[in-house]
């Protein structure tokens, strides 16, 4: 089942929160929305739900417009935040109701409710009330309330963000191996990149209600569109320093590197990774020169923070690294390892 | 030295202290003294002959006075249907508001607390001003009511097709509430001649009917005012989870929202229920001898020969056993953490 978004924007009186977002969704793909809070996603996968209205564009599941059909009738599941379970129902009902809803027998109601159930692992539980789940047990009864529906598509809204890290880990596995089970169209919407990396097949990137780039987790973390996403996809985080660019030649307060832009501009950022870049002596060509300002020890590697002109680098370094703080060194990136970006408007130039 | 001190200053934050205990306890116990005396009062003077009722007061049966079942007697076999008629009174009225008020009391808090009204203050002026109008017409000018409302509806209806777009400003849920609640500020003391009068003119005047329609609309604001509250702290993603399964509004409204306000609903139902069985003064206006209810019977023991505080004593004990034992039964019905387990833990 295809999901596609055609330019839809959404706002609430004067405010626009969602600017022209067009997106084309492929059958069994598993596309997430990513980007930080107030960046329009909830209310894209909202208005996809058809729990918000659309102030303008279109919305098409299987070719079919609903735009302006209700929420029960577009054939979606959504899994909520919160879980949204009926706290005075049991595990089992919470499961059904659905297919209660919709006047289903109830031996068959009851045969599906054990199927889904052993399929999350919930098969003990059937009789126990949301209360007495934990964090991970609420979670998968919310799956398995929208798997029973069998729906043309899933949505998700951060539906891991209440689980503490190892459950997250755990369940982002789960959640990647059914999902590639089923075959279900999904569209989930998160802040951590983490999750969007790992779970997607395409990443669409939203920021302040506009889409930055659409595209693989591996594009856009090794070709990212402009300074943003750039800087919200990887972790650490990409390292930015000002100066300018002359001649694909760039200079700044910390030093000259060479750039695989061959051009002269006025103000850029330079981007590089973490891991692109190695210590170097303090004097050596074609490095950035600045001090230790601090060594942590990660387990199996060493982030070193340096200070360059005023703005922080950090490298990733091999775990048996050590040094004093305070000293001073170089920082040298290969040209190809690089990115560069208008200061101005975050573009990236190629 | 600071032995002393172990007496004023608890150990732990959330203990006391055993001389500010004792105090606690001592207050609460004169509290609870004062509170409870008069219910051991009544209980006990049901059970007097008239002359121990007189000073100087008696306290313990069978040590200051002879415990006799003569009131007892005289209410339930001597009256008889004189007692029971006024109780079963109450008990209709009473329920049967109660249950009405709930019920759409509940409903128009929960369209308040999910809805968005918007009426345009333009349209709720001129509809107030026509409606006026419409009133002086048939009451002054002898204009037959039939033809006042119709001409009414239909001036109403154009001049909101002509001006409509003008009317630019519009109230909120916050005004519709507070107009609602603001009924119940106004004491129904104020309005019960024009009350007594409007039953009179529709032939109502000493049947149920009068006093249910009557403590219905009393105390429909105080179920809208507590349920508002209670709909309000519901999350709204059940709903919308519902919502999204295929359920429609009633459905949702009965299967999911009002199962998680329990708490609310028996507690408005408990006060409003406690309200009509003690209402006097309307029932006094609206009904003679039909549709007397029991704090009417209580109060008419006041006879010419003085307060017969025997054959009070027992009506009141009657009068307040079915409220007591409704308010300790539904106790544990009101229970904390209903909505424990549905959201995020």
């Amino acid at each position: 089942m295809t999901v596609v978004l055609d330019r839809i924007s959404k706002s609430f009186g004067a405010m626009t929160v969602l600017h022209e977002l067009s997106l084309s969704v492929q059958a069994g793909e598993f596309m997430v929305l990513l980007g930080p809070s107030g960046c329009g996603k909830t209310t894209a996968l909202r208005m996809i739900a058809g729990l918000e209205t659309v102030t303008s564009g279109r919305i098409e599941i299987d070719g079919r417009d609903v735009t302006e059909v209700a929420p029960k009738n577009r054939d979606i599941a959504m899994v909520f935040q919160s879980y949204a379970l009926y706290p005075h129902m049991t595990v089992a009902e919470n499961i059904a109701y659905p297919l209660v809803i919709r006047r289903t027998g109830r031996s068959d109601i009851d045969r599906q409710v054990r199927d889904v159930a052993a399929q999350v692992q919930l098969d003990s539980y059937l009789d126990r009330y949301p209360r007495q789940l934990s964090g991970g047990q609420r979670q998968r009864v919310a799956l398995a309330r929208a798997i029973i529906r069998r729906p043309a598509v899933f949505l998700m809204d951060e539906p891991l963000s209440n689980l503490d890290a190892k459950l997250r880990g755990h369940m982002r596995a789960e959640l990647k191996h059914m999902q590639h089970a089923l075959g279900i169209t999904t569209i989930y919407v998160t802040h951590d990149q983490v999750e969007a990396m790992t779970l997607a097949h395409r990443v669409a990137v939203l920021n302040k209600g506009r889409p930055q780039q659409i595209d693989t987790p591996r594009q856009i973390y090794e070709d990212p569109a402009n300074l943003f996403v750039a800087g919200f996809i990887g972790s650490p985080p990409m390292n930015f320093v000002d100066g300018d660019l002359m001649d694909g030649l760039f200079q700044s307060v910390g030093g000259r590197l060479p750039t695989s832009v061959r051009s002269s501009h006025g103000k850029v950022v330079l981007g590089f990774r973490p891991e692109d870049c190695r210590i170097a002596a303090p004097d050596e060509a074609g490095s950035l020169r600045g001090s230790i300002y601090s060594i942590e020890l990660i387990g199996d590697h060493v982030l070193v923070t340096c200070r360059v002109g005023g703005q922080s680098i950090t490298i990733k370094v091999e775990k048996n690294f050590s040094a004093d703080i305070g000293a001073e060194i170089g920082i040298a990136v290969a040209a190809e390892r690089t990115y560069l970006f208008e200061a101005e408007s975050g573009q990236r130039l190629r | 030295m600071s032995s002393w001190r172990h007496f004023i200053e608890s150990r732990r934050f959330g203990e006391l202290a055993p001389i500010p205990k004792a105090i606690c306890y001592a207050l609460l116990a004169l509290w609870s003294t004062i509170v409870l005396f008069p219910l051991y009062w009544v209980f006990v003077t049901s059970f007097k002959e008239p002359v121990d009722v007189a000073y100087p007061p008696k306290f313990l049966p069978f040590i200051d006075f002879q415990p006799s079942l003569h009131a007892w007697r005289y209410i339930f076999v001597d009256l008889g249907n004189d007692t029971f008629r006024p109780y079963a009174n109450s008990l209709i009225v009473a329920s049967v508001s109660t249950l009405l008020a709930v019920l759409i009391g509940s409903m128009a808090a929960y369209a308040l607390s999910r809805i968005e009204y918007k009426p345009k203050l333009g349209s709720v002026i001129s509809f107030i001003l026509l409606l006026a109008a419409a009133i002086i017409a048939v009451v002054y000018w002898q204009v037959d009511w039939r033809l006042a409302v119709v001409v009414a509806v239909v001036i109403f209806l154009l001049l909101l097709r002509a001006l409509g777009r003008h009317f630019k400003r519009h109230l909120g849920n916050g005004d519709i509430l507070f107009w609602i609640i603001s009924q119940r500020i106004l004491p129904p003391v104020v309005a019960a001649i024009p009350i007594y009068v409007m039953f009179q003119h529709v032939g109502l005047l000493d049947t149920h009917a009068a006093l249910i329609i009557t403590y219905t609309t009393i105390n429909l604001p105080i179920v809208v005012w507590l349920m508002f509250d209670f709909f309000a702290a519901i999350p709204r993603d059940l709903e919308e989870s519902a919502q999204l399964d295929g359920a429609s509004r009633y459905r949702i409204f009965l299967g999911i929202v009002l199962p998680l306000a329990k708490p609310g609903l028996i507690a408005a139902s408990l006060l409003v229920l406690i309200l009509a069985w003690n209402e006097y003064l309307l029932a006094l206006f609206l009904s003679t001898a039909r549709a007397q209810t029991i704090p009417l019977l209580v109060a008419a023991q006041n006879a010419t020969r003085g307060p017969q505080w025997w054959y009070m004593s027992v009506l009141i004990i009657i009068m307040i056993a079915p409220v007591l034992a409704l308010t300790i039964f539904l106790q544990k019905y009101i229970a904390k953490g209903l909505l424990l387990g549905a959201v995020k833990g």
